[in-house]
């Protein structure tokens, strides 16, 4: 059986990790799990626990989706790495081979 | 590119009512991929969910829902497949749905092994009405009925639907999330009675008062409890008993065998008794 829909979400330009702010709870879950510090909290008097998840350093993004996927409130997404991570890694290596 | 869970979703009630951090939203992500992965057709599915937290999985999920009375999911389930056989069930119930109260009901329906597929989503504790002790609150933990620590021993829900007979039989918890998306893959292609242990946390009733404040604290507590079924299987009998007696379960595929389903069961007695020419 298949199914005719479309699950692809299109990313921001030049975007490796995006937060839904309407959605996010501020529960610190894809801080705590990201491996490479790409996120942080800020204070945010108008959510609830007065925090908010903002992308620090989109660089460090490894793009392992740890986040995305432990993230409850389908708050925070994250491109594929062909997009962001290993685009600019190929860019480096083209660079690399023309030094 | 981004995966869009949207069209399995009632997008305009978000965001979910849950506690920040509950790992119910993490399964009911899971379960979104595995549908996707699966291509099932939201009109093809059946989402059947108790009282509690875990009920409020038939609110999110734009499939087929039906919100039942405490306990009596496997009971509604049950009559849902047999009047459509060709449709997808999938029950979702927490551990006082599905082991207290409705305990029964879910050990008639692996016994039956009709082709359901049982989330079970244990967070040990009655979350929703605020702390109780339920059938799987580790023993020493605070609870509002056991303030001076809970004496009850648990049980191993896996243990009991393999003795009640279900076919396929997964534990596994939240925070291994792609594991439990590959988890449902499978049970949910099962033909038979699938049973998933679902280890999820509930920072804001069973942690707080007993040291896992945090989503991240009690997180790593669950995950610590879990050993793969490789490391489980070395283990004697006697050392599993213990380790069950200290909070220790194996996670992964814990059981699978094929077995004959209830309704083609039910379509012999239908060609039996002259029914359906």
């Amino acid at each position: 059986m298949s199914l005719n829909v479309d699950f692809k979400m299109k990313a921001p330009e030049n975007t490796p990790v995006w937060v839904d702010e309407s959605k996010c709870k501020a529960c610190d879950i894809c801080v705590d799990v990201c491996p490479t510090g790409v996120l942080s909290m800020r204070v945010d008097p108008h959510n609830v626990l007065g925090a908010m998840v903002e992308v620090d350093h989109p660089d460090y993004c490894i793009g392992c989706r740890e986040c995305e996927l432990q993230c409850p409130d389908f708050a925070i997404y994250v491109a594929e790495r062909d997009e962001f991570k290993f685009k600019k890694l190929n860019e480096v290596k083209k660079l690399k081979g023309e030094a | 590119m981004a995966f869009n869970y949207d069209y399995y979703l009632r997008t305009d009630k978000m965001p979910t009512l849950w506690c920040w951090g509950c790992g119910d939203g993490v399964i009911l992500k899971a379960m979104v991929r595995a549908f996707a992965k699966l291509g099932w057709d939201k009109d093809d599915i059946c989402v059947v969910s108790g009282i509690g937290c875990s009920g409020r999985f038939s609110s999110y999920l734009d499939c087929n829902t039906v919100h039942t009375t405490h306990g009596r999911t496997v009971a509604y389930a049950t009559g849902i497949k047999l009047a459509n056989p060709d449709k997808h069930v999938v029950v979702v119930a927490g551990d006082g749905d599905g082991l207290a109260i409705g305990g029964n009901h879910t050990i008639h329906g692996c016994r039956r092994n009709i082709d359901l597929n049982f989330v079970l989503i244990n967070n040990f504790i009655y979350g929703l009405t605020n702390s109780q002790t339920s059938p799987t609150t580790p023993q020493g933990m605070w609870s509002v009925t056991a303030q001076y620590g809970n004496i009850d021993p648990t049980f191993d829900p896996a243990e009991l639907a393999k003795g009640a007979g279900a076919t396929f039989i997964a534990r596994e918890s939240v925070t291994e999330a792609q594991k439990l998306e590959r988890l449902f893959v499978k049970g949910f292609q099962h033909k038979g009675f699938s049973f998933f242990d679902i280890h999820s946390n509930c920072h804001i009733n069973l942690g707080r008062k007993n040291k896992m404040g945090t989503a991240k604290a009690n997180l790593d507590w669950i995950d610590g409890n879990l050993m793969s079924k490789a490391k489980w299987d070395k283990h004697s009998l006697e050392e599993q008993h213990e380790l069950r007696k200290q909070g220790k379960f194996p996670r992964g595929i814990l059981w699978q065998v094929e077995d004959d389903e209830y309704c083609d069961l039910y379509d012999t007695v239908i060609e039996k008794a002259g029914g359906k020419k």
